[in-house]
Parts: structure tokens; sequence; C-alpha cells
């Protein structure tokens, strides 16, 4: 996927809000609650921001009503823009808890 | 000969005959109100205060100024002389669980375990270390990474769980095979208050006493009586088990 594709799925309505708010697990039902987006569009954008690696599924929990959820949460810590030879897009993806007792681990 | 770390609480030494293995990791275990906290607190007190080594604390349940408290109503008077030159590292729920970034504190912590000259650790509890890993055998996996961790940066720990003794059918939580030793805190009521007692089930790489024995909480902390007679008196209503 290209760095101007990546950029436009960025700028699109309510990516940035999305990424935002999925600091922890989030459904689509809840983002477009809270943030007063269509579920049609919150769909389209989930599906947008996963394709780029910017989301990602986090897991399929339980309802109350015993129906399967799929909750999403944003996969970066930041993105950085960079004009300076070409055009490149670095996405710092987000630490976890297990990379960093791995790393810790493996240097002992 | 292997190397121990003491508690410096009057009586729980003796019966770990000598004290805890050094770079080791105990579970301590007991219903909510059992003194697991406190002994912590003590453990990490007694370390700088007795012996020099300086601690670190983790705390998901209390804030500094909580653990101050405890610490102080309990007469440990030069907590907070220890926390400010730094020989007691807390860190507290606030910083922990800021913005839900776990991560964060672990990173900062690792590398001051690494950079630091801290010898005793506390993780109250281990069970909200736990839901920061999405499945059981995760979960299992990496608290064995993060014993080892802790083991050679030269720490010998404790980490509270919220766990009856004596119903294995209930739930015996993997942590009691992970970690090398297992402290169990018990408490019965009694028409005048609580009874309390202490068994060391588990102590790798080391003979203890296995019995249990009772204790005491007041002003200095956790005091546990050696003399097992104390508790052979009892009858058996009042059997903790």
């Amino acid at each position: 996927m290209s760095s101007v594709e990546l950029l436009q799925a960025l700028g699109s309505k309510y990516s940035a809000e999305i990424l935002d708010a999925t600091d922890e697990p989030r459904s689509a039902q809840e983002l477009s609650e809270e943030l007063d987006i269509p579920i049609a569009t919150c769909y389209r954008r989930i599906d947008e921001l996963t394709d780029h690696d910017l989301l990602k599924l986090h897991d399929n929990v339980l309802s109350d009503e015993r129906r399967r959820i799929k909750v999403y949460r944003r996969n970066v810590d930041g993105i950085r823009v960079s004009f300076e030879s070409a055009l490149s897009v670095d996405i710092e993806e987000r630490s976890e808890v297990t990379n960093t007792l791995d790393e810790a681990w493996r240097s002992l | 000969m292997v190397e121990l770390t003491k508690t410096g609480i009057d009586g729980l030494d003796e019966i770990l005959n000598g004290g805890i293995v050094s770079h080791s990791t105990t579970l301590l275990s007991g219903p909510p109100g059992a003194g697991k906290s406190i002994l912590g607190l003590q453990y990490i007190y007694n370390g700088i205060e007795q012996f020099d080594e300086p601690g670190v604390y983790l705390s998901f349940e209390e804030d500094t100024t909580d653990l101050r408290e405890a610490a102080e109503s309990l007469g440990f008077d030069n907590w907070q002389h220890h926390v400010d030159a730094g020989d007691i590292k807390i860190y507290d729920k606030q910083v922990l669980l800021r913005e839900h970034d776990f991560n964060a504190s672990l990173e900062i912590l690792l590398e001051e375990l690494d950079n630091n000259d801290y010898r005793r650790l506390v993780l109250d509890s281990l069970s909200m270390f736990g839901l920061f890993f999405d499945e059981e055998r995760e979960r299992r996996t990496y608290l064995l990474k993060f014993l080892d961790i802790l083991g050679e940066n030269g720490l010998t720990s404790l980490m509270t769980t919220e766990q009856e003794a004596g119903y294995p059918e209930k739930d015996i939580n993997m942590e009691n095979f992970l970690t090398d030793g297992n402290i169990y805190l018990l408490q019965t009521p009694t028409e005048s208050g609580v009874n309390r007692y202490i068994w060391v089930a588990k102590m790798r790489k080391k003979n203890v006493q296995t019995d249990i024995f009772p204790m005491e909480i007041d002003t200095g902390g956790i005091t546990v009586y050696e003399n097992a007679s104390a508790f052979s008196m009892l009858n058996e209503d009042d059997s903790p088990l």
C-alpha cells in the first residue's frame, strides 16, 4: 500500500477520531455512538484503517445477548510523514506489554 | 547453602529456617484483610531499615498516600524518609494505570531495575498484573519471563494474590506452580475479633516448617508465633482449614 493511500485513509473523515478513541478495544457500535458517526460510515472507516494496519481486530467478545462482537484497537503510537528525499510515512507501532517483556528477557 | 533474604518479621524468618531464598519469587495468598499488603510493606521497610537493602513497591491497589498512611499506622515511622531518599521506590496505582498505559510504566520499571541496585520487590497484586494479557497461556509465559527478569536483576520478590488456602478443587491458580514459594495468610472470625495464621506451604530449594502458625498484626506490623503449641491448643472448630 502506498504512502499516499495511507495518508488518504488517515485523512478520511472520522479516521483520526476513531484512532484516538481506540486506545482500549471498542466495537463499531460503540464508536458510532460515542463519536456520532453514521454506522455504515463507521464500518467503512474501520475496514479502511484495518487494511492499512492502523487499526487491529483485537478480539471477538460475547455481548449481553450472547452475540459475537468484534472489538478494535489502534495499532499505532504515532505516525511520521517525511518529504525529505521522497514522501515516506513511518508508522510507529504500538508497543505492547508482551513486546516489552520479550525484549527485556532476551537481553538477560 | 543457598543465599537467603530475611523478612525481618519476628517469627517468620524462624519458620522459614532463615529467610526467603534470594532472587526467588514467593506468592503471598489470602483473602482480603488477611494482611498481605501489610506483610509486603513490612518486608520492604525492614529491607532498608534493618538490612540496608533498597526495595520497590508496586501497587495496583493503593496510591502513595494510602501506602504512607498504612506504613505509618503500623509504626514504620521512617517510611517517608526512605521514600524521599529513593531507598523505597513506589509505583502506585496512579502511575501504573496512568492512561491505561501499563506498558509505559513497565518500560520505566525495567529500566530502573537495570540501573539501580534494588534488592527487594513487592507486587500487589499479581492478579491485576495478569489482566494485561489476553489469554491464560500468554499470561503464564510472560509471568515466567517477568520472574526471570526480576531474579536476574538480583531481586527477591513477594507477589500477592487473593486466593484462599485449602480448597484445591475450587481454584488452584497456575501462579502457585510458577512461583518458587507459597505463603498463605488465613483468618477465622472469633467472638472477640479474628484469629490470624500463616502457612508456608512451599519454598523451593529449602526446608521450611510447613505447620500453620498463629500470627498477630499490631503496631510494628506482623508477628508470627513460632511456638506451635499456641496453635495446637486451639479447638478443632477454630482450625483455619
